[in-house]
């Protein structure tokens, strides 16, 4: 027990006392997921902006003064009128594929003097006709904010013609209880399509990080020969080496979350997810959650390190099981909703995810979280088994 | 008793094909350690004397539980390197090349680390530390990281190291290899302190003149097997001209003629 502990401050003290290691472990992670979310956010906003102040370069024929006059009075966006006559059509065609030209709208000659004239017999409905690109964002969005316009437009003219009668029915006009809505849960459920994937990654590159190195790298370069000379048991070097590992990997997994609550209001542009849904339990939980993980993940890696030769053999065999795990986590994505089957939560990693789902949902099962927590602490006691034979093997320890 | 027993000790290695390249040798396991046996006693230094791919650091690294012999065993004190392997590491004290120490931290640090790892009380360790470190001038680089040590440096802290736990049993691989003089002087000096002391000194080397001036007795190991292993006084006898080096020639042309029935 001594020992371990021994190790375990050694092992941490060695990181924590390497400012490159602090910051490539520890500070890197959060920084990295804070500048990319807030640039993600940041593009996105501006796109929108930039779309949406831009001046709509409409031709139009025969528009009637009054849509023009509303389309004028609208200040949400600027609009330049053009006149159809003042091109071939063939060249607005041109204009509207190249992106110059945004909409054509064209009316009929005539065309309030004809719609006046809507209960005369031989009445024939007039056509209007509208030209944009959907490929192009400028011709899009312009297209659909004047639409709105035509719309309201023939809006009012069925109005004037029909009165009342022109609604078949109202919807929700007046009824309150139209959203019916548990806020709470339905920004659970963002929560647990966007964090578990989230949580799995950034605790497995945390173990990535260092674990290769503190392992393999110590067989490459010839120092653990020197503490396998030392009475210590090797399973005692095995737990403080997984020990320290792990509370690295969380401290690394924290720096990232602390990243992604930072950068979180950029990326959601105004959209609200507020984290204090969530009370003292769902904490505790979650975090029960991360600390069996984080075992099982740096046990894994750990285990890999012990048996891999080199640094570089670790990371390429570490690097499928990330993958992996990965994919675990963005399938809980798609679901959004934790597994109902008991004996999933045996299955490590996707038991995580899916518990932590659970959480994320207020929709904690004991029965699973018990069967999450055991098995996952049967793996690591697995694990560190396995690390202690491999630290014991000749083969595995001096290969040449 | 602190007598130290090596038994018909035998370590054979699989060769992979690279190895097999470099040794130039068809052969895929190598006896690096064929039936040797030979015992060292307190107060004297045993000198394990031969030709570099003998099979010294073989026979040493099985010795310090690093690896497990194929055949025979090793009693250290009393206790067996392949029953026993835990206790025997709490008995020697082993320095090879193999073993390095992290370029990360101090040789303070280092020596405090391996002191717990030892099991020796917080208020004993200041004090041993101090006695190692004034031997060996350590104290005045002992805040200065391994990484930024010389070889000289570095070697002396890991002699330092290994020797934490005060061991009865001192087991060092070629340990004035690449030392500078006055260093390698400071080493062997100890180690003759440490056999006055009673302490079962073995060491290792390729290197004539360190056997005739530290050793009590040697065994000659060539190609994996004890040629000789007598004391120092009864070699010379045996060799009339009191010429060790005559000697070591001709056990080794004798070794090259039978050469090839080894593998
Ligand atoms: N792990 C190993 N795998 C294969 N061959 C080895 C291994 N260790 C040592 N050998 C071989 O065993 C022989 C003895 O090596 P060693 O004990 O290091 O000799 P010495 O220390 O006397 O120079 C050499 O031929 C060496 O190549
Ligand atoms: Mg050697």
């Amino acid at each position: 027990m001594n020992n371990i502990l021994t190790v375990f401050k050694k092992e941490f003290y060695r990181v924590m006392s390497d400012k490159r290691l602090i910051f490539t472990a520890i500070f890197l992670p959060g920084l990295a997921i804070y500048l990319m979310y807030s640039f993600m956010g940041n593009a996105i906003g501006n796109q929108v902006d930039e779309v949406e102040s831009h001046t709509i370069i409409l031709y139009t024929e025969n528009m009637p003064d009054t849509l023009r006059d509303q389309i004028v009075g609208d200040d949400q966006r600027d609009v330049e009128f053009h006149d159809f006559d003042d091109m071939p059509y063939d060249d607005i065609k041109a204009g509207i594929l190249e992106g110059d030209i945004d909409v054509l709208i064209r009316f009929p000659e005539n065309f309030e003097t004809t719609i006046s004239q809507y209960d005369q017999p031989g009445y024939v409905v007039p056509e209007v006709m509208t030209s944009y690109n959907p490929g192009e964002r400028y011709s899009n969005s312009a297209y659909y904010y004047l639409l709105s316009h035509l719309n309201a437009y023939g809006f009012d003219i069925s109005y004037d013609r029909l009165g009342e009668d022109m609604f078949a029915f109202h919807t929700d006009l007046t009824n309150p209880d139209h959203i019916i809505m548990d806020e709470q849960r339905a920004s659970g459920q963002s929560f647990a399509m966007l964090l578990p994937m989230l949580i799995v990654m950034f605790l497995f590159s945390g173990a990535m990080t260092i674990g290769p190195d503190s392992i393999a790298g110590e067989k490459e370069r010839g120092t653990i020969a020197t503490l396998l000379v030392t009475p210590i048991k090797r399973g005692e070097l095995a737990v403080g080496k997984v020990m320290s590992l792990s509370i690295i990997a969380l401290m690394s997994a924290t720096s990232s979350f602390i990243g992604i609550f930072l950068s979180l209001p950029m990326l959601m542009q105004g959209e609200e997810l507020d984290a204090n849904i969530y009370g003292v339990g769902e904490y505790l939980s979650i975090f029960g959650v991360l600390l069996a993980t984080v075992l099982v993940i740096v046990g894994l890696v750990s285990a890999i390190s012990a048996y891999a030769k080199s640094i570089k053999e670790a990371s390429m065999m570490i690097l499928p099981l990330y993958f992996l795990s990965v994919i675990v986590g963005v399938s809980s994505m798609f679901s959004g909703e934790a597994a109902t089957n008991p004996l999933m939560y045996l299955v490590p990693i996707y038991s995580s995810v899916n518990m932590l789902i659970g959480i994320m949902t207020f929709e904690i099962v004991p029965l699973h979280f018990l069967l999450m927590v055991i098995s996952s602490v049967v793996y690591v006691a697995i694990l560190i088994f396995i690390i202690n034979k491999l630290f014991q093997s000749e083969k595995v320890m001096f290969s040449k | 008793m602190n007598t130290l027993e090596v038994r018909n000790l035998t370590k054979r290695f699989k060769l992979s094909k690279k190895q097999q390249r470099l040794e130039k040798t068809d052969a895929t396991v190598k006896v690096a350690c064929n039936d040797v046996s030979f015992t060292a006693y307190p107060g004297e230094i045993f000198g394990l004397l031969g030709p570099n791919g003998a099979g010294k650091t073989t026979c040493l690294r099985t010795i310090s539980t690093l690896i497990k012999p194929d055949e025979g065993d090793v009693i250290v004190g009393g206790s067996s390197v392949v029953t026993a392997d835990e206790e025997v590491r709490g008995k020697i004290g082993f320095l090879t090349s193999e073993l390095k120490l992290e370029d990360h931290f101090t040789p303070n640090y280092l020596f405090r680390y391996f002191s717990r790892l030892h099991g020796i009380a917080e208020d004993a360790i200041e004090d041993r530390k101090m006695e190692l470190f004034k031997r060996f001038g350590i104290d005045e680089f002992m805040e200065v990281k391994v990484g930024e040590l010389s070889s000289g440096m570095k070697q002396k802290t890991s002699i330092a190291i290994s020797l934490v736990h005060d061991p009865d049993f001192i087991i060092f691989d070629e340990p004035t290899n690449g030392l500078d003089v006055l260093t390698a002087r400071s080493v062997t000096d100890y180690l003759i302190e440490l056999k006055n002391q009673g302490k079962t000194v073995i060491l290792s080397t390729h290197i004539l003149s360190v056997v005739e001036k530290l050793c009590d007795r040697v065994g000659i190991i060539i190609n994996g097997k004890m040629k000789r292993c007598d004391t120092l006084a009864n070699v010379r006898k045996e060799q009339q001209s009191a010429d060790l080096e005559e000697l070591f020639f001709q056990l080794v042309e004798e070794e090259n003629l039978l050469g090839g029935d080894l593998a």
